[in-house]
């Protein structure tokens, strides 16, 4: 199949290096602590946070730093045919990569003795779920204002009819070519998360862990938007 | 809550100083350098497809094994390949019973994606009747001792196991053409999976806000780190799966460094894979091939024991009985010599026997004549004494081979009943000091 | 434990004996006293081993089975590496590989007031004396030799720890100096403090000594003397290359 036509144009008539669009908003959960929605085209997913808060099972308790909890969710619509409720190992595992992930951005020595709890549910799935909801954990992070030494964000990146694409969809992700997800510290230019799967020779490999890098500083530069958006707006209700 | 405190294996803060402070002068606790590796040690089992790696004190046993069953919908023409993770609570005191826990799933799926999504096992190959019948082929990990560094272990007992896994032959016939019949291991020669490469798995631990890289931690340097990257790439240079699931942040250059020592490492580990499996294969292929010899040696003891069962057959004994005569005839038809080749007929008209079918496969074969003379026996209690007493007279010796001629004896006085019993009793012993030279 | 008894001891000394095994009829010896250690039970007449190991004599009158194992049974007096847990109602728990936690009164310090008691953090690793060991008790610790100084005991700072066996660390605090000890000492200079309990601290100034050192310590397990020495000059000679 052709994934990319001699125009260079792909199936939704993105560039080979174009992003979806990206639509994020931060409060959406009343309840929670802090909270956001992100969408990447047709991939949505909402994410609430609850802490810093006492640490409900204490044997987990980890010494002189706070604990982060992560739950990982896909809502039984969110692909085309629904899903069977299971508590899968895709999900356990996204669980953990996600969690680890937020890890490294949060300042987890200067809460010791607490729990931060990260709920996602995705919405919405049409490939880069793992990316959507790193991002959207990293907005609902900063919503509820835990300290972070830098903003995690994530993109994803393939490669399909010898040609790198940033930002795979459901039809992409699912041809069966590479795939790389690759979430990084912009800040501190560092790369805490990189998952890769298929076949790449090395040279190829480092093509797209480029182009996905810098995806992920295209999203890094969304996120303080939408970020630096709502504390204007608290400033003006402020001061009203 | 007590309980758990004591049980804990903890780090003292002493070592894990010492480790990272050793680590600034690139030395490591085991006295390895930075990208070292273990020891690694390949066994197999005595059946296809089991495999024991041992890396360090990390021991880890792969098991595969293969069922036809519905292909997905999705996929009607390829069969599937799924991997099985049990963290024994025997291997760290950290590892509990019951569900598998996060670590057991991550590493599941780190294998997972290295071995299945770069296609290295050949899974149209396994489809038999498309949309119908495929094989879904099943790995077991299971961890017996934690030393550190699980995944590579894992990774390569995996491998090991598929490499000498072999699944029965099977063909489509019946009479709908639809019908997938199984042939036994000892009808035909059992088939391999086709792997088309090798990927092999490293793993990376990261130390010192990821300034330093350490290939293969082990248990103790693992509770330090505070990163950890897993490469999966062949000897062709392929990066076929990567996993760094979050924690510190490393520069792109530090992975890129591992992706090529990664690489680097890979023909070695292949080399030291396949290098086992044909060791393994040759061994295999010589067992069949040794067979013959030692196939004296349990006829020796089956049938004694068929013996005692025949005992207390009593009315099927006497079918029996006629169907062992019948075979018996049969080989006796034409002359004495034959008879006295009986048992290589015997075994040769069970192809099976060479086939890494179990042992007893052929006593069973005489067993039935043994039932049967027994039967005989029962009935002309005063030819058999008389038999047993020649014998004696014959050697008074070994009283395992007496029994055994014994048995032959009746064997033979079954087959020849409708002549006369002294007859019986010469040839009964003839085969029988054959068979004694043979064996000494 | 002792009874009165009388001939010569069983030809089972210095010889392997096995749970179950009868090593001492007591019926046939008469108007003796003796003394069972460890690995050792009375059953009315017959004494019998708890533990596989070598059963051992010493004059005049103690028998006990030399075995070594992974766990530690605590004694009185025994010295012991033990692991800060945690911090409860003026006690330290502490893990010192036994079946229970053991506890280490705040107070038990040289020095120490109820206004200044030391303070440690979890995973800190103790030099310490086990002083009482009552069943159905946890074991207590003490971080003071028995006229009440410090002396040796107290947290060790820095340095490697490793965990062995009991009959390794036995071997290491028996007098000769066990030959890996002394072979390591001609040519390194490092600290070193032995717990019976199967822990084992190291330091030296050089990282590199550390680990020559305890790579040697660990691997002496299962060797003769002389096979320690050439090991110990291997390791040496492997290193300074």
């Amino acid at each position: 199949m052709e994934y990319v036509n001699p125009e260079g144009l792909r199936l939704d008539g993105r560039r080979f290096n174009e992003m979806r669009q990206i639509v994020a908003e931060v409060g959406v959960v009343s309840r929670a602590d802090g909270s956001a929605v992100f969408e990447m085209g047709n991939t949505k997913v909402i994410a609430a946070v609850y802490g810093p808060r006492e640490i409900q099972n204490k044997s987990q308790q980890k010494n002189g730093h706070a604990l982060v909890m992560c739950e990982y969710s896909m809502a039984h619509f969110s692909t085309g045919d629904r899903r069977r409720q299971k508590n899968d190992r895709r999900s356990t595992e996204l669980s953990l990569v996600i969690r680890q992930t937020m890890e490294a951005c949060i300042l987890t020595e200067v809460l010791p003795h607490s729990q931060i709890d990260i709920f996602l549910q995705v919405l919405q799935a049409d490939g880069g779920t793992r990316s959507a909801c790193i991002n959207a954990a990293t907005l609902a992070l900063a919503d509820a204002g835990i300290p972070m030494r830098d903003l995690a964000v994530s993109c994803s990146a393939g490669y399909l009819n010898s040609t790198p694409l940033l930002d795979l969809n459901y039809v992409e992700d699912s041809a069966g070519g590479a795939d790389v997800t690759v979430g990084i510290l912009p800040k501190l230019d560092k790369v805490t998360l990189l998952q890769m799967d298929a076949k790449l020779p090395m040279e190829t490999f480092e093509t797209v862990f480029a182009l996905a890098s810098e995806g992920c500083k295209a999203i890094a530069e969304r996120v303080r938007e939408v970020l630096q958006e709502n504390t204007k707006q608290l400033e003006y209700r402020r001061a009203a | 809550m007590e309980g758990r405190l004591a049980n804990m294996w903890r780090l003292t803060v002493n070592e894990s100083k010492f480790v990272e402070t050793a680590l600034q002068s690139e030395l490591r606790v085991d006295g390895r350098g930075l990208y070292d590796y273990r020891k690694l040690t390949i066994k197999f089992g005595k059946e296809y497809g089991s495999s024991e790696v041992q890396l360090g004190h990390t021991h880890v046993m792969g098991f595969v094994t293969a069922q036809l069953v519905q292909p997905y919908k999705d996929r009607p023409n390829e069969g599937s390949l799924s991997i099985f993770t049990e963290f024994s609570p025997m291997a760290d005191p950290s590892f509990e019973p019951g569900r598998p826990g996060e670590s057991a799933v991550e590493l599941g799926r780190i294998i997972d994606r290295g071995l299945r999504e770069s296609r290295a096992v050949d899974t149209e190959s396994l489809c038999v009747l498309a949309g119908k019948k495929v094989w879904s082929v099943r790995i077991d990990l299971h961890i017996l001792d934690n030393g550190g560094n699980l995944v590579d272990a894992a990774n390569i007992a995996a491998l090991a196991a598929l490499m000498t896994f072999r699944r029965p032959d099977c063909t489509v016939g019946g009479e709908s053409n639809q019908e997938v019949i199984i042939h036994s291991l000892e009808e035909r020669e059992p088939v391999p999976l086709i792997i088309h490469h090798l990927p092999i798995a490293f793993t990376f631990g990261f130390f010192n806000k990821g300034n330093i890289v350490v290939m293969d931690p082990t248990y103790i340097e693992e509770e330090v780190m505070c990163g950890r990257m897993t490469v999966t790439v062949n000897a062709n240079g392929d990066i076929c799966a990567i996993q760094k699931p979050g924690e510190e942040g490393v520069n792109q250059s530090v992975i890129l460094h591992c992706l090529r020592l990664a690489s680097s490492r890979a023909a070695a580990t292949t080399k030291i894979i396949r290098e086992e499996v044909e060791a393994y294969n040759r061994e295999k292929s010589l067992q069949k091939v040794k067979r013959h010899p030692t196939l004296a040696k349990p006829e020796v003891s089956g049938p004694i024991v068929v013996v005692k069962e025949g005992h207390k057959m009593s009315e099927d004994e006497a079918i029996a009985a006629e169907i062992s005569r019948e075979y018996v005839e049969r080989l006796n038809l034409s002359s004495v010599e034959l008879k006295s080749s009986k048992e290589q007929e015997a075994v040769a008209a069970s192809p099976g026997n060479f086939k890494g079918g179990p042992s007893n496969w052929d006593p069973y074969t005489e067993a039935m004549d043994v039932d049967s003379l027994k039967a005989s026996l029962a009935s002309r209690g005063v030819s058999v004494t008389k038999s047993t007493i020649k014998k004696k007279a014959n050697d008074s010796g070994n009283v395992q081979k007496e029994v055994t001629g014994d048995l032959e004896m009746k064997d033979t006085a079954e087959t020849t009943k409708h002549k006369s019993g002294e007859m019986t009793l010469k040839d009964a012993v003839k085969p029988k000091k054959k068979r004694k030279n043979k064996s000494s | 434990m002792s009874s009165k008894v009388s001939v010569s001891p069983t030809s089972l000394i210095d010889q392997i004996v096995v749970p179950g095994d009868v090593v001492l009829d007591l019926s046939n010896m008469t108007n003796q006293t003796i003394k069972l250690g460890s690995g050792l039970r009375q059953d009315s007449d017959a004494i019998s081993a708890m533990r596989a190991g070598k059963f051992s004599y010493s004059k005049p009158n103690k028998y006990w089975v030399e075995s070594s194992h992974k766990r530690y049974i605590p004694r009185t007096e025994d010295h012991v590496l033990g692991i800060v847990v945690d911090y409860k109602a003026d006690n330290f728990w502490v893990d010192i590989k036994g079946p229970q936690i053991a506890l280490l009164p705040g107070l038990a310090f040289e020095g120490a007031t109820r206004r200044s008691i030391p303070k440690f953090e979890a995973c800190t690793l103790l030099y310490l004396r086990v002083v009482k060991t009552n069943i159905g008790m946890n074991p207590e610790l003490s971080g003071t030799d028995a006229s009440g100084k410090a002396s040796v005991f107290g947290p060790l700072k820095d340095g490697f720890m490793f965990e062995t066996s009991t009959g390794l660390s036995r071997m290491l605090l028996s007098s000769p100096t066990c030959p890996v000890l002394e072979a390591l000492g001609k040519k390194l200079s490092f600290e070193i403090a032995t717990g019976l309990n199967g822990r084992v601290w190291v330091n030296a100034a050089a990282p590199r000594s550390v680990i020559i050192v305890a790579n040697a310590i660990m691997n002496s397990e299962t060797l003769s003397a002389t096979q320690q020495r050439i090991m110990v000059e291997k390791l040496l000679a492997k290193i300074s290359d």
